[in-house]
């Protein structure tokens, strides 16, 4: 299908439709999802709803705003229905239109995004601001436009935020020293528009994605690089139904494939305990669980450490789907925190270092540390990070 | 020439799709047709009849069947142009059925086809010749692979009807899972009871000969006539001088046992030389190499030769030995595997010690387990709680997408002995409880009676409570309830499903048969032929073909015994005639055809040409086309035969069309 077009109506025309019918009822997606306790209708529910007729009931109750987008209950589903990809979606878009208003927060970011191409509502011309601070030299497209082999998408968080442009700063030396050839798109990025979907805007993202691939086309380079799981999902999944056909990675995947040439340069011992957290779509949406863990083994000093879910069992930490911007909006409702239900199971494993891969996670679990009161035992590092810091200048 | 042309509706499979009377009309006009008729049901006694009355009253020499495929009804109807007097080779069949009215819509245009296909029939029947079916005596020996229940009551079955068996098992003792089992459901009577007796009864047997710690190696020959190349494998004890004492193990220089052992699946741990069980048949004991100090430094001390003394039954020196025999027929036997509880991270198997499978549970209820029958966890302690989780590798597309049948079944079982044994809250996560046999829905009355508890929602996690009392946490929807819950347990049950064995794709290409979706060995027939292969003279039974549980399992080795017998008892099987020769004159003797023919079926005579064992050749054709001079030639599919045929099915299109132009290479 991989297209926006396709509506709860139309559905049950596609093969995805008929995949929902075979459905046996056994709710595992709503045992797994994170918020399944607190939802009215999850997964399960929600699909016996459809099949009497009563999707309705289902869109005024505003519970599946709760969905983050983990894909947890995809994973587990014995029937195989793409819950997450697309039937989510399309119940939340009716949710959402069903509301007397958006919740504040999130229409603030969905207005910034569309407005400034960034949620944070920065203006788009500091976009590339942290370039200066990085210490290596980052050729910038519009400035120099030779071909590169790698773009590299930096997307909104890793440019503006202060704990985001500390992984963007560390990628750039690794990606330096590492001799790639790479650039970036500077203040012509925007937003990849992939939250804009999964809390469904399809308008804002579809807008989104044509400014970014009008950018794309007019430089040359082989593979697109982003450090945003999210992002990355855009392009994997999205992107390609408008041309979309350059090579795409994920930085931590991207840097685990130089690993033989990244060892020798991971000269300081970092002595430390580290558990790792599987972003959802990293992890859970691309099966990418083995290269971060294999880049963090390669840091001489680190002991790698498990949280009791982890891998496809991981807990989300609670961004994805908007949830990033629907804080405010969960605490009112009473829910717990899915950032403090996981720094609990980081801490528990006795590790000092909670190490992420999604620029949405930082900030997200350095709060929930704080929140939960356990900011003097543990702190978030991204993987890049921690392999900047290893590595000797 | 007179052909009779008859077109079967077949109900409305055929007459649905296809104008039959438009059909029969355009065959009555072809050239040497002379009567084209249509009926309801060829296939039936009339239908029947009709074709035999019509060969003497209208001295009818050639016929054409327009019905099915020939896979389902070519003997049929050869037989009824036989019973009129003719060659059962003057019979041909065309498949109106598979190859036009079911795949077509377009009606006039399947009409066409079936013309076309007709024609092409009636042009090709004309250069048929009367062929004989050749009879070759059968070997009245039956080889059953595989001793678990399946093999050991098909062997008995057959062994009792005075003809001789080899049953040939890959591990030390039959008996395979049944043994390892202490109670059965749903009559809950002991497996032991009932299995033992018939061990014994096979190790007794004179008309069985009983080849354990061994494995078929090689295969040739056909229907009635196998050859077969056994390998036992070296147990480094005498089976004929060993007396089953067991003192050897209590010998043994290891005062402890050290090794995981398998038939207790590692709950209790084996010496190098051990028995499996304590009733294992034969009665024999075996040295495993890997562990014994002999095998690893020849320097131990060997208290178990010394125990054994004037017996002499130990020989750390076997070799394996290779044995070969002829079977008329062969039943295959071989069982299943557990799927592996680890495939499915969520649940903790291998991670959580407190989460067993339920064939480890088997083996704590067994009172000759590793526990003497206790259920109790890896630190002693009785369970207070146990959750069992259903479905585990079943119904699931990302393992299993069967159900595998017997869990549902097996879990009610368990529940009931947990209980009884410990008094336990027993907690079932299900989907939906299957219980489709004899008694088994009262089975499951009876157990939800005791008070066991059934949560309907496939358990989504399962992981440690979070308060440190070392308990786990089943965390499952109820989906009857609407609402998510989290029942903390001691101890967990995976009720993991049946799978086909790790090399049942081994098994399957050393014996020429085939592998349905799933894995399992294919029946011919999933109603009509369920323990026949398409190989004929191999036969199913038991998990082999797919999971099922005891009832069903012993059924269908009484089915394969009986179809074994009837092969075997009729003394001779007739061979389909359609096998290629070589015209000698012609062969150059440049052995292209040699290495080409999968059933070895050619050979080379006085170093110059080719000569086919017509018993051997199954009649694929692939060395008739292969042949650069033309000289091997195929029965029922003679150049001018096919030649004709595509003439035939063609002819239209050159009328309508212009030339007729074929791509590639012909
Ligand atoms: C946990 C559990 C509990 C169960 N409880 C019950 C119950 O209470 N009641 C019930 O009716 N059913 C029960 N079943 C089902 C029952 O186990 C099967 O119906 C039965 O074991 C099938 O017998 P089989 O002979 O086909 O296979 P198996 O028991 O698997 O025997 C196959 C034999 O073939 C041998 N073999 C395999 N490959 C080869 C080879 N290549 N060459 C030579 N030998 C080979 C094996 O070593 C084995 O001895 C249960 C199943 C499980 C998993
Ligand atoms: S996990 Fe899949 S099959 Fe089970 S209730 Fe949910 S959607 Fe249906
Ligand atoms: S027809 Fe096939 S089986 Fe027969 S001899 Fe030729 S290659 Fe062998």
């Amino acid at each position: 299908m991989g297209t926006c077009e396709v509506t709860l109506e139309s559905l049950p025309r596609y093969p995805e439709g008929k995949e929902i019918l075979t459905c046996i009822q056994c709710g595992a997606c709503s045992g797994t999802c994170p918020y399944g306790e607190v939802m009215d209708y999850p997964p399960r529910r929600m699909i016996a709803m459809m099949r009497a007729g009563m999707l309705e009931k289902v869109f005024t109750s505003d519970s599946l705003l709760a969905c983050v987008a983990c894909y947890a209950c995809m994973a587990k589903c014995p029937r195989g229905i793409r819950l997450t990809e697309i039937l989510l979606p399309l119940m939340k878009e009716q949710t959402l239109t069903h509301l007397p208003e958006l919740p504040g927060e999130l229409q603030k970011a969905l207005q910034n995004t569309l407005r400034y191409g960034n949620p944070m509502g920065e203006p788009s011309r500091k976009r590339a601001a942290w370039v200066k601070t990085a210490g290596v030299p980052i050729r910038i497209l519009a400035e120099d436009p030779r071909p590169a082999d790698a773009l590299w998408f930096v997307e909104c968080y890793t440019s503006f935020y202060p704990r985001g442009q500390d992984n963007s700063r560390a990628t750039a030396r690794l990606f330096h020293r590492l001799g790639i050839d790479f650039a970036i798109l500077g203040n012509e990025e925007k937003c990849a528009g992939e939250c804009g979907r999964l809390t469904w805007e399809p308008g804002l993202f579809e807008t989104l994605m044509d400014y970014n691939m009008a950018v794309f086309q007019k430089y040359r380079f082989n593979r697109l690089v982003t450090s945003c799981p999210h992002a990355h999902n855009a392009f994997k999944n999205r992107y390609p139904a408008l041309g979309f056909n350059w090579g795409l990675e994920h930085t931590t995947p991207f840097l685990a494939k130089y690993l033989d040439r990244l060892k020798p340069l991971l000269a300081r011992k970092l002595d430390c305990t580290v558990t790792y957290h599987d972003s959802c779509c990293l992890g859970r949406q691309n099966e990418f669980y083995e290269a971060p863990r294999q880049l963090l083994q390669a840091i001489p000093g680190v002991k790698l450490v498990e949280m009791v879910h982890n891998r496809m069992n991981a807990i989300c930490c609670g961004g994805g789907g908007g949830g990033m911007w629907l804080d405010t909006y969960f605490k009112a409702k009473g829910y717990e925190r899915l950032s403090e239900r996981r720094v609990r199971e980081a801490v528990a494993t006795g590790a000092d270092v909670l190490a992420v891969s999604c620029p949405y996670e930082v900030s997200r679990f350095e709060d929930a540390l704080k929140v939960a009161g356990y900011d003097k035992q543990m702190v978030v590092r991204d993987v890049t990070e921690l392999l900047a810091e290893a590595m000797e200048d | 020439m007179r052909t009779g042309v008859y077109v079967c509706h077949c109900g409305t499979n055929i007459a649905g799709t296809i104008d039959v009377h438009a059909l029969i009309g355009y065959a009555g006009s072809l050239p040497g047709v002379a009567l084209a008729r249509e009926y309801k049901y060829m296939c039936s006694d009339p239908g029947q009849e009709l074709i035999r009355q019509d060969i003497c009253d209208y001295k009818l020499d050639r016929v054409v069947v327009a019905a099915c495929s020939p896979h389902l009804h070519e003997k049929t109807f050869r037989q009824a142009v036989e019973q009129a007097g003719l060659n059962p080779f003057y019979c041909h069949m065309v498949n109106l059925r598979e190859h036009d009215s079911w795949v077509h819509a377009d009606k006039p245009a399947a009409t066409e086809k079936a013309m076309d296909l007709v024609r092409a029939a009636v042009r090709r029947v004309k250069w048929h010749v009367p062929l004989e079916r050749r009879q070759v005596p059968v070997h009245a020996e039956v080889l059953v692979v595989g001793g678990g229940i399946a093999g050991i009551d098909a062997a008995l079955t057959l062994a009792n009807a005075g003809k001789h068996v080899y049953l040939v098992e890959r591990e030390p003792t039959i008996g395979g899972h049944m043994a390892q089992f202490d109670k059965t459901f749903p009559t809950l009577d002991c497996a032991a009871c009932i299995l033992t007796p018939k061990m014994t009864a096979v190790k007794a047997h004179r008309n069985i000969t009983l080849w354990t710690y061994s494995e078929v190696r090689q295969v040739e020959g056909y229907v009635g006539n196998y050859s077969v190349t056994v390998r036992r494998k070296p147990r480094y004890v005498i089976e004929k001088l060993c007396v089953g004492c067991l003192e050897c193990i209590q010998a043994c220089v290891y005062k402890q046992a050290k090794v995981p052992d398998p038939f207790n699946l590692g709950l209790s741990k084996r010496k190098p030389v051990y028995i499996p069980f304590p009733q294992a048949v034969p009665q024999v004991v075996a040295i495993d190499p890997e562990t014994c100090i002999e095998f690893k430094s020849g320097k131990c001390k060997k208290t178990c030769v010394e125990v054994c003394a004037e017996r002499n039954a130990i020989d750390f020196k076997q070799q394996a030995e290779i044995q070969t025999i002829q079977v008329g027929a062969i039943i295959l036997a071989t069982g299943f595997d557990v799927f592996d509880g680890a495939r499915i991270p969520y649940y903790g198997y291998g991670l959580y010690p407190n989460v067993y499978t339920a064939l480890e549970i088997e083996r704590l209820v067994n009172a000759s387990g590793p526990t003497g029958g206790e259920v109790v966890l890896r630190d002693g302690r009785k369970p207070a709680s146990v959750g069992i989780v259903h479905c585990v590798g079943s119904r699931d597309l990302h393992t299993n997408r069967y159900c595998s049948r017997v869990c549902c079944m097996y879990s009610l079982k368990l529940a009931h002995l947990i209980k009884e044994k410990t008094g336990a809250d027993v907690y079932n996560f299900y989907i939906d409880i299957r219980a489709p046999g004899k008694a088994f829905e009262e089975f499951y009355n009876r157990v939800a009676e005791e008070g066991v508890v059934f949560v309907r929602g496939k358990a989504a996690d399962v992981y440690p409570a979070g308060n440190g009392d070392g308990r786990l946490i089943v965390q499952a929807e109820d989906t009857l309830l609407g609402m998510i819950r989290k029942i903390p347990v001691d101890m967990v049950v995976l009720a993991t499903g049946l799978e086909p064995r790790a090399d049942a794709n081994d098994v399957r290409r050393l014996f020429n048969i085939g592998c349905s979706g799933d894995g399992f060995f294919l029946e011919r027939h999933p109603k009509l032929a369920p323990v026949n292969t398409f190989a004929d003279g191999i036969f199913l039974a038991g998990c082999c073909q797919g999971p099922k549980d005891i009832p069903d399992t012993v059924a269908q080795s009484g089915a394969a015994a009986a179809q074994a017998l009837a092969l075997i008892d009729a003394g001779v099987v007739e061979l389909e005639p359609n096998t290629a020769h070589v015209l000698e004159d012609a062969c150059s003797g440049c052995k292209t055809c040699l290495p080409l023919c999968p059933y070895s079926a050619i050979s080379f005579v006085e170093e110059k040409k080719a000569r086919i064992n017509e018993v051997l050749c199954k009649g694929c054709g692939t060395c008739v086309a292969a042949c650069p001079s033309g000289s091997i030639r195929q029965n029922l599919f003679e150049d001018e035969e096919i030649f004709e045929e595509i003439d035939g099915l063609l002819a239209s299109a050159a009328v309508g069309g212009g030339p007729v132009r074929i791509q590639g290479d012909l």
